[in-house]
């Protein structure tokens, strides 16, 4: 994997308040400038920090938000929670998986998207809705996701 | 009911103009040249309990805090709005960070602590940069900073951005997150008022908290029990999902009727259709049958009815709702979301899933809706926190509440 | 006192304790699983709830505490149902499979479900599948066996502080993994494995091997590898060990262990064990007989005693030998051959220093509980990373840096890196000067108070003579100097460390008054990093020149008579030679004869060529070892002595608390001090001793500190220095000042210099012949830092060509990038390519040990690895 990280030390460590509070935010830039968690970007982090590598890796991979392998340009997060079933969101995974041939924690062949299935993201009033790197939509419809994915090359 | 979103009406009011324009940090102002015993008094007779889902009450929270001799003492800001159904922190936090930033400002002064944290949720990252926008803007004008408005408080504030994990809203995992590591809940005691952050006292407090202290500081407790009910007083906002046909954060006094909400607020059933349940504070509190909607929206009605007010996220469902479906993918949330710390929780609602799952294919087995009521009770107060202990308890209100159609999994009867 | 009621049961209890404790004590069964008395309270698994009156819900007996008038059921049927229900939980995923599985019969998970458990299990869907991961040379995993109690992960995190394993994921995802998924690349303690309380984390070495039931007997002993002397079981099965056990209750290391001691014991197993006797014919070694052996042995030995002298003759004891071994030696040297001539390499360091140190302060001042280490409030170490030489004593540290003591170490030592608060880096040979700086700054925080005024005249003689003079003297800032100057004044009664490398230089005279002044400044207690399992004991059992056993000077007169009375026969009163001067005697041919008890003196000894030439030169080299070995190779007899598992015996370990080493499996060889005896008593003289209760006997009759020792005392765990005895009560009045010049900092000449690089992995000729040691560090290496990677362009995966002058070899290149300047490590594994095969020495004309300081070495790279594949 290229990128910033190549040479194995992180460009920039956030400064968040107390020393403590460091990891989670460098785990960010990481992600940023290396797309995903990978054993590198961990070491790398690990190396910044002086955090031993294991507490790294069992932070990273604690949370969500870290990718666990390599994904597209972009990510498609689609809330699937209650409340965007019940508007429908289900009928849009299908159609994002007819349109792009991914399912959930699939990349398209381009590398153009990486879909992932949410937990709420607290958009439950204007369901459904979707995250688009770090974008939101909101009362998305089978006609205007893909308008709005029509924008992210 | 205009408070927590007053400035929200004013143009402009996400920025620090607008803010002040509007009234804003004037209670701030009018803190620090109060004792903060006082205010912590005040919030304590003003009866405010923690709009976190708990309930606790805030005043008495921050007086443990206050009288630990521990230094130095931190806030933390819950902006972790993790629970399905809730969305009610999310107005607050892009529209209106600067209520944020002073209610903490006060609270800090009132307890004495010189750092705060807003744990903000991974999933809101606009929010991270409005916020963020706005803690600059107020250190810029002197409402954070070494020295507050010149009256000598010292008061820093950060953002910290969460990475999607819902445990992480449970306040001594919050707490775990932010000290860079797993996000598993601790033992308690120690309470985090006298061992929170780096072993510290620390006070966590929900974004709707806060929002409620200026308020409280400017108009004094005596007038703010006026509002809400006698036993949960305080304007309280309530995030309505599902098929309503106006959905949205609404701010109510304590004490509004669900129907009231359903049918007044929020325009009724969409397409006319009937309402069949709801689940009255996001998806961790029981869900209730349509005939209960006469239940006072408070903290001590609520669990007369069956429920709990949790967040106030209000999820409607009409006649056509599968609520078997709805119950599998609740317990789908809770199992992706348990930390994986205690046994009950761990195991246990991933059986929940397996057996609602085989279920909502209609191939359930004869003795299933036994099962898992053997298993929910099996994990009911065992859990080491109070998510599994939900998980729980939400199988159980499906269960109790809507039987028949839960049966309707069982496959063809051998 | 706090009175709670369990199951109608009143227990009165003194402090508050949780309510699993306080059912323990009354012998009251809760059953547990992520509970560990080695670890925190933790509350997850939830298998020990209980029910606990006017409380409506369950808790956890193991995170709740009691309160007093607290009434509590751990039998109703709410708490069975609970036990059961978790337990059914945990079976969910669990394969099941304890037909196949090496934890059967002391399983947690097994044990517990047979006592409480469900009878069936109603889950149908599929169960988790990891496959059994065979990544690691050492540790087998299989996480479908996990229950994710976390012990391993607190084990490796909490107590042993090496963070090598994590839980990953979350929820019903988690799985318990090293940083990199498969091996470990971890300190390889294994404490993980004592602690997992199921089937998923088990030593490779025993896979498939046995079954607890298999076990025939299980033999309390203490461990043959350094100077802790931590306790363990040894469970055997035939004439084998086929593990070692710690317990949490057994012994000073409470259920720790390290690399060496819980895998490293297969060294006993050796095939280069040593059965039968040699004799040297025709320059090559031939089986032999005991008794022609025997015969030859002592013979040799009259004959050069009487055509030589007693002078010509001299013996080297063991670290690695018992009290019993050693004290005979010690015996036949002085009462037999009549010479002083006996030492080991406990003389390069641990028996000077300290001889050195109670000269100062009395006798017994470096013999402190190492209890005391992670209880007290700070921490300085020098001289050694005791969390590699000594990884139990180690781990004593890190438990005082987690409870935020502070913690000063100067040196390189990675094994403290993230443990200590000011970590001091001088440059090479500037510790004086960094000392000196330390000092000062101390001195300008505390005056001396005047209370023991002759060693305060001392500081301040020494102080004036030094100066504060040289400015950047040690390549450290003045800001590191005043924080660490900050970190010590904030210790009231600190343990001081300090290791090997603080005298095995020129100026180890000054150094160790140094480390004296600045334990005085601090009111410090001190420990002596040992590194061997008897350091202690050799100096106590009188095996060094000058003194006899009992830590009594040789030239003392009233204590030579005594021992003189009670063996019959006279003692020279100068002190003999010491190891190196016995092998300069030997190279200049004033030396005839050596006994060599288990110690390999070429490996170990510095300019291995010198030693070679020497040892050859002589007219009898007896070797009496356990294992062929190089020096045995060179020898005219070789006797083969019983090894750590096959005899009785005892160890003194540093702190001075006296060991029973029991004998756990028989073995073909005989007991080291047997054979010494029996050479004894061919030349005429009996001992007498039988048994090593013979032996320990006459210890306590004539050592005035040994009084009335015994084995169960031993093994009451309680014999600590000075036992029964009288330790030598006044300090020294004067002490000779060191010369002061040494003070002046030896200049970094920006050329690569050479240290031994201090190895967890192994420990000289025993662990060499450890298969499981040896897989995990295979081949020699060479350490350096980034500055002299840089200059030198050599990259980690090399081929460096190393010239010492006296030697030259090829090493594999690591790179330590905490390693500074011109640095230059090498271990001391392999006999041909050790580092003390490198080292040129001086004789330290104090301490008459081998200064090693200044050697300087060429590097350069030859190759890199990848060429050599690709060749
Ligand atoms: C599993 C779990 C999730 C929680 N999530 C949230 C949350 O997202 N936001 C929140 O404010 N409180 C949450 N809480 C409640 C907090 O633990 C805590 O009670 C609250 O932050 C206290 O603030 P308050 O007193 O102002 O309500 C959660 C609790 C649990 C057990
Ligand atoms: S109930 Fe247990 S496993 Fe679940 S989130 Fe809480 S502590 Fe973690
Ligand atoms: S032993 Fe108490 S919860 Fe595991």
């Amino acid at each position: 994997m290229k990128g910033p990280l190549e040479n194995g030390t992180l460009k920039s460590v956030p400064e968040c308040g107390e020393k403590e509070t460091a990891l989670m935010p460098a785990l960010y830039t990481a992600q940023k400038e290396h797309g995903w968690m990978s054993i590198e970007a961990m070491e790398a982090v690990a190396g910044a920090l002086d955090i031993p590598k294991a507490r790294v890796k069992g932070f990273a991979t604690f949370y969500d938000m870290f990718g666990k392998k390599p994904v597209g340009r972009h990510v498609v997060r689609l809330c699937t929670n209650v409340s965007c079933i019940l508007s429908g969101s289900e009928e849009l995974l299908l159609r994002l998986r007819d349109k792009f041939g991914i399912a959930p924690d699939e990349t398209t062949p381009d590398g153009r998207f990486s879909l992932v299935a949410m937990e709420c993201i607290g958009a439950c009033g204007t369901a459904p809705a979707m995250l688009v790197d770090n974008d939101f939509y909101e009362d998305l419809t089978t006609e205007n996701i893909f308008s709005i994915l029509e924008k992210y090359k | 009911m205009n408070i927590l979103l007053k400035h929200i009406e004013y143009p402009g009011s996400t920025e620090l103009k607008g803010y002040c324009e509007s009234g804003g940090y004037k209670a701030l102002s009018k803190a620090l040249d109060m004792k903060p015993a006082d205010i912590v008094n005040e919030v304590r007779r003003s009866g405010l309990r923690g709009r976190g889902g708990a309930g606790f009450p805030t005043g008495m929270k921050w007086t443990i805090a206050s009288m630990d001799p521990k230094k130095p003492k931190y806030i933390i800001c819950n902006a972790d709005e993790g629970e399905p159904g809730t969305f009610k922190d999310r107005p607050i936090l892009e529209k209106n960070p600067h209520l944020l930033i002073e209610g903490m400002a006060v609270s800090a002064y009132a307890i004495q602590a010189e750092y705060g944290y807003i744990y903000l949720r991974g999933e809101y990252p606009q929010a991270k940069e409005i916020v963020e926008k706005a803690i600059k803007d107020a250190y810029s004008a002197g409402y954070l900073g070494d020295n507050i408005l010149g009256k000598g408080f010292k008061f820093h504030l950060f953002v910290y951005f969460g990475a999607g994990a819902y445990i992480c809203g449970e306040e001594t995992a919050m707490i775990e997150s932010l000290e860079g590591k797993r996000g598993q809940p601790r033992i308690k005691p120690p309470f985090p008022v006298n061992e929170g952050f780096l072993a510290k006292p620390t006070v966590i407090n929900n974004v709707e908290t806060f929002a409620n202290i200026p308020h409280i500081v400017e108009i004094g407790a005596d007038a703010y029990l006026k509002i809400g009910s006698p036993e949960s007083p305080g304007p309280k906002l309530f995030s309505v999902s599902g098929s309503v046909n106006k959905p949205g954060v609404y701010e109510l006094p304590m004490g509004t009727t669900l129907r009231e909400i359903i049918y007044g607020h929020c325009g009724g059933i969409k397409n006319g259709k009937e309402l069949k349940a709801v689940i009255p504070g996001g998806v961790s509190t029981p869900i209730m049958t349509a005939d209960k909607i006469d239940c006072p929206m408070d903290f001590v009605s609520l669990p007369r009815y069956g429920s709990m007010l949790g967040s106030g996220g209000i999820i409607v469902f009409d006649e056509t709702a599968d609520l078997l479906k709805v119950c599998l993918r609740i317990m789908e949330f809770f199992d992706h979301e348990s930390c994986g710390k205690c046994t009950p929780c761990r195991e246990g609602v991933g059986w929940l899933v397996a057996v609602l799952r085989r279920m909502s294919t209609g191939s359930g087995n004869p003795g299933d809706i036994e099962l898992l009521t053997e298993i929910s009770k099996n994990i009911l107060g065992k859990c080491f926190c109070a998510l599994g202990d939900g998980a729980a308890m939400v199988v159980q209100g499906f269960l109790n509440n809507f039987r028949s159609e839960m049966e309707a999994g069982i496959g063809g009867q051998q | 006192m706090i009175t709670v009621t369990i199951n109608g049961k009143k227990i009165a209890l003194n402090k508050p304790v949780t309510i699993l404790e306080a059912a323990r004590k009354a012998d009251i069964y809760i059953p547990t699983l992520c509970n560990h008395p080695m670890l925190e309270p933790f509350g997850g698994c939830r298998l020990c709830l209980v029910e606990i009156e006017k409380m409506p819900k369950l808790q956890a007996s193991c995170t709740q505490y009691v309160t007093d008038g607290m009434t509590v059921w751990t039998e109703t049927e709410k708490v069975l149902e609970a036990r059961r229900a978790m337990l059914e939980f945990l079976l969910i995923n669990h394969p099941l499979d304890c037909p196949y599985c090496d934890k059967a019969g002391e399983c947690d998970l097994q044990d517990s479900t047979m006592q409480c458990g469900p009878a069936i299990g109603r889950f149908k869907e599929g169960k988790r599948k990891l496959p059994e991961c065979y990544d690691d040379p050492i540790i087998v995993t299989n996480m479908e066996r996990c229950i994710l109690c976390s012990r391993c992960v607190r084990m490796c995190s909490d107590v042993q502080g090496a963070h090598a394993i994590t839980i990953t994921n979350r929820g019903s995802k988690s799985c318990v993994e090293p940083f990199s998924g498969g091996r470990f690349d971890c300190e390889y303690c294994g404490n993980c494995i004592t602690v997992c309380p199921v089937g998923s984390l088990m030593s490779r070495l025993h896979k498939h091997t046995y079954r607890p039931w298999y076990i025939e007997k299980e033999i309390e002993t203490v461990c043959s590898f350094c100077g802790v002397g931590c306790s363990f079981v040894a469970q055997i099965r035939g004439d084998s060990i086929v593990r070692v056990e710690p317990r949490p209750d057994l012994g000073l290391n409470k259920g720790l262990l390290c690399v060496k001691g819980r895998f490293g014991f297969d060294y006993t197993a050796s095939p280069s064990r040593l059965k039968s006797p040699l004799l040297q014919k025709n320059g090559d070694l031939k089986q032999t007989t005991w008794a022609e052996a025997l015969s030859h042995t002592a013979g040799k030995l009259k004959e050069i005693k009487e055509k030589y002298g007693p002078a010509a003759i001299g013996a080297v004891a063991s670290g690695l030998c018992t009290n019993e071994d050693n004290y005979t030696l010690q015996r036949f040297m002085r009462s037999v051959v009549g010479s002083n001539n006996i030492d080991s390499t406990t003389g390069f360091f641990y028996g000077p220093a300290q001889r050195f140190l109670e000269d100062i302060f009395g006798q017994g001042v470096t013999l402190n509980p190492m209890q005391g280490i992670a209880n007290s409030d700070g921490v300085f170490v020098i001289g050694a990373d005791p969390s590699a030489v000594a990884p139990v004593l180690g781990l004593q540290v890190r438990a005082a840096s987690r409870k935020g003591i502070p913690v000063v170490t100067v040196g390189h030592m990675p094994g403290l890196k993230r443990f200590a608060t000011c970590s001091l880096v001088p440059d090479a040979f500037s510790e004086p000067a960094l000392l000196n700086r330390l000092i000062s700054g101390l001195m300008k925080k505390r005056p001396v108070c005047g209370e023991n005024e002759f060693f305060e005249g001392a500081i301040k003689k020494f102080m004036l003579s030094t100066g504060d003079d040289i400015a950047d003297p040690c390549g450290l800032s003045n800001n590191d100097i005043e924080r660490a100057v900050n970190e010590l004044d904030l210790m009231t009664n600190p343990a001081v460390l300090i290791g090997r490398q603080v005298v095995q230089r020129s100026d180890a005279s000054v150094l160790l008054l140094q480390l004296s002044v600045l334990t005085y400044l601090l009111n410090g207690r001190i420990y002596l990093i040992s590194e061997l399992p008897n350091d202690q004991g050799l100096v106590d059992m009188g095996c060094r020149p000058d003194m006899l056993p009992g830590g009594r000077p040789v030239f003392s007169d009233s204590m030579r008579k005594r021992y003189e009375d009670s063996y019959g026969s006279e003692i020279p009163s100068a002190q003999g030679m010491s190891l190196m001067e016995m092998i300069q005697a030997a190279h200049e041919g004033n030396l005839k004869a050596l006994y060599v008890m288990g110690e390999n003196l070429l490996p170990d000894l510095p300019d291995t060529g010198y030693v070679k030439e020497a040892l050859s030169k002589l007219e009898l080299l007896v070797v009496q070892d356990t294992l062929m070995n190089e020096t045995a190779e060179l020898a005219h007899v070789v006797l083969p002595a019983c090894s750590w598992p096959e005899a009785e015996g005892s160890y003194t370990n540093f702190e001075g608390r006296m060991q029973h080493v029991r004998k756990a499996v028989h073995g073909e060889a005989m007991e080291g001090w047997k054979i010494i005896s029996e050479v004894a008593k061919i030349i005429g003289s009996d001992f007498g001793f039988l048994t090593v209760v013979d032996i320990l006997a006459e210890l306590t009759k004539v050592s005035p500190i040994h009084k009335g020792i015994t084995y169960a005392e031993m093994d009451g765990g309680k014999c600590l220095w000075p036992y029964n005895g009288e330790p030598l009560r006044d300090s020294a009045k004067d002490f000779a000042l060191p010369d002061i010049t040494l003070l002046k900092r030896a200049k970094d000449c920006g050329r690569p210099y050479l240290f031994a690089d201090q190895q967890l992995f192994h420990s000289g000729t025993i662990g060499r012949n450890s298969s499981a040691l040896s897989m995990l560090m295979p081949a020699s290496y060479v350490k350096v830092g980034n500055a002299l990677s840089e200059k030198k362009s050599i990259q980690a995966g090399d081929v460096a060509g190393i010239a010492s002058g006296i030697k030259s070899a090829e090493l594999d290149v690591i790179i330590d990038p905490d390693l500074k300047g011109m640095m230059v490590l090498i271990p001391n594994i392999l006999a041909d390519k050790g580092v003390m095969s490198f080292m040129k020495w001086n004789m330290n004309p104090d301490f008459k040990n081998p200064a090693l300081d200044g050697n300087e070495i060429e590097i350069s790279k030859l190759r890199s690895k990848a060429e050599e594949v690709s060749a």
